[in-house]
């Protein structure tokens, strides 16, 4: 069966990703041989949406799914928007493009000459860039280095990135890379912080271990465990681990920032409130599409 | 007299003034350890931060805190050239998570971070802060409280990473224990 993701064509943000593959009949399908993305005139992927893309095309190139990329506004539109960002650096090469793939890397030739430009990051467990969090808490320098908070949000944005990069090296278990990213939009007002990985899920890798380690956490449903790893740190490897992922939400929760988190079928959106993460505020969406893996999303609120 | 106190550049024993993620950490945690064991008799180490750019909170719990969690009741870890906030709520996340108390010295005052004393220890704990040692008896009389409880208190305090202890001799002739404060 050939399954169809059309994006509209408009900003396409994670909700309006999610929209999108919800429309679709499933690329991950078990019937499914041939899965078409459509990317309309006006249609600009955003960076959350991109690292998620990115990692479900390479998925579903791996299990010798054909898929076929259409961008209809060509190199003009978000093709070169992705493609400044390094997104066809990191694209399986037998992913089919209907314009043709881009005949030169435009990140690797603008490299380092736009300040503003923020490049998707490979995170491979077997060969490990220990400059990673570094150089993307950089790029984002370039852009947020003259705000007054600006050295917190650099310890935010280090730490966070620190944490979830090498969560995925500690726990993702796959031979698919992760991907990190960062945007900054709306004149500076608006950062989004997106890692993403291809492995056996956070849920996953938690959920055997509960009945032995935290027993009071054994019956929660999957929204609710998923705001205590957050709220008060939760590791399989038992009660004085999992301060990371807890330590990333307080450093985000200083900048009021949404945290939206892809499971393989569902997806979970936390916003602040009193300080943390709260289950009373968090929503919870359930029997999405399958998407391997865990896929974090910050998104801080800068102000001007 | 053997030295007592020694300072542990951190910076010395890192690849880069960055630390990141559990795996560097348990490396550097094996160089901090042939350190601290390299200097038998030593009973407090003084953790220089000066030259670290940063440190993630897997880190910090795989390296400082660990090993003070390791050595609990019988050496003391503190933290000292430490002034970036970004670095302290990190270490203090860290050793929060593991129950470890840290001091971390500027000049002569000292913050807590990571586990704080329970209501029924703060006093006792206060008290220890203000002198380089002290006994139970002299919390006790200061406080008008029973001997017992007070040596319960410090007992608890020296347990839980707060302080450490030496045996005396008690001017009765028996033998009592000196609590110091650790740095």
């Amino acid at each position: 069966m050939q399954c169809i993701v059309r994006f509209p064509p408009q900003w396409i943000d994670i909700t309006r990703f999610e929209r999108a593959l919800l429309s679709s009949c499933g690329p991950h399908n078990a019937g499914t041989y041939q899965v078409i993305f459509e990317f309309p005139v006006g249609c600009k992927i955003m960076v959350d949406a991109a690292t998620r893309l990115l990692s479900l095309i390479n998925q579903l190139a791996s299990t010798t799914r054909t898929v076929l990329l259409d961008f209809q506004e060509g190199d003009a539109g978000t093709m070169g928007y992705l493609n400044r960002m390094g997104f066809f650096d990191h694209l399986a090469g037998d992913v089919e493009i209907v314009q043709g793939w881009p005949v030169y890397s435009a990140a690797e030739y603008h490299r380092g000459a736009n300040s503003a430009l923020v490049e998707i990051a490979r995170i491979n467990k077997d060969a490990r860039d220990e400059d990673l969090p570094t150089r993307l808490t950089n790029a984002l320098m370039r852009s947020c280095g003259d705000r007054e908070d600006a050295s917190a949000l650099e310890g935010a944005a280090w730490t966070i990135f620190a944490e979830l990069i090498d969560n995925i090296f500690s726990h993702s278990r796959t031979a698919l890379d992760g991907y990190a990213a960062l945007q900054v939009y709306s004149g500076g007002n608006r950062l989004s912080v997106a890692v993403s990985d291809s492995g056996i899920g956070i849920m996953d890798t938690l959920r055997p271990s509960l009945r032995s380690e935290f027993p009071r956490l054994h019956n929660l449903s999957d929204t609710d465990l998923l705001v205590e790893i957050f709220r008060q740190g939760v590791s399989r490897h038992g009660t004085d681990r999992g301060c990371g992922l807890k330590g990333c939400a307080g450093k985000a929760i200083k900048f009021n920032a949404n945290l939206d988190v892809r499971l393989p079928q569902q997806r979970v959106l936390l916003t602040p409130a009193q300080g943390s993460y709260r289950p009373n505020t968090a929503h919870c969406y359930e029997g999405l599409p399958l998407m391997w893996g865990t896929h974090i999303a910050f998104t801080f609120g800068l102000g001007s | 007299m053997n030295e007592r106190v020694r300072v542990l550049q951190l910076r010395n024993v890192m690849d880069k003034g960055e630390g990141w993620g559990r795996d560097q950490g348990r490396e550097v945690y094996q160089r901090m350890l042939r350190f601290v064991e390299d200097s038998p008799g030593v009973l407090i180490f003084k953790v220089s931060m000066k030259g670290v750019n940063r440190l993630d909170i897997s880190f910090s719990s795989e390296t400082i805190v660990e090993l003070a969690r390791r050595f609990r009741t019988r050496k003391g870890f503190c933290l000292v050239d430490l002034s970036d906030q970004d670095l302290i709520e990190n270490l203090g996340a860290a050793a929060e998570k593991k129950e470890q108390p840290m001091l971390v010295w500027h000049d002569r005052s000292a913050n807590l971070i990571g586990a704080v004393p329970s209501e029924g220890t703060r006093e006792a704990f206060s008290f220890a802060m203000g002198r380089p040692e002290c006994r139970a008896s002299e919390f006790a009389q200061s406080r008008g409280i029973s001997i017992n409880n007070a040596s319960m208190k410090f007992k608890q305090l020296w347990e839980q990473g707060f302080l450490l202890r030496r045996e005396a001799v008690a001017e009765s002739g028996g033998v009592e224990f000196v609590y110091q404060r650790i740095g």
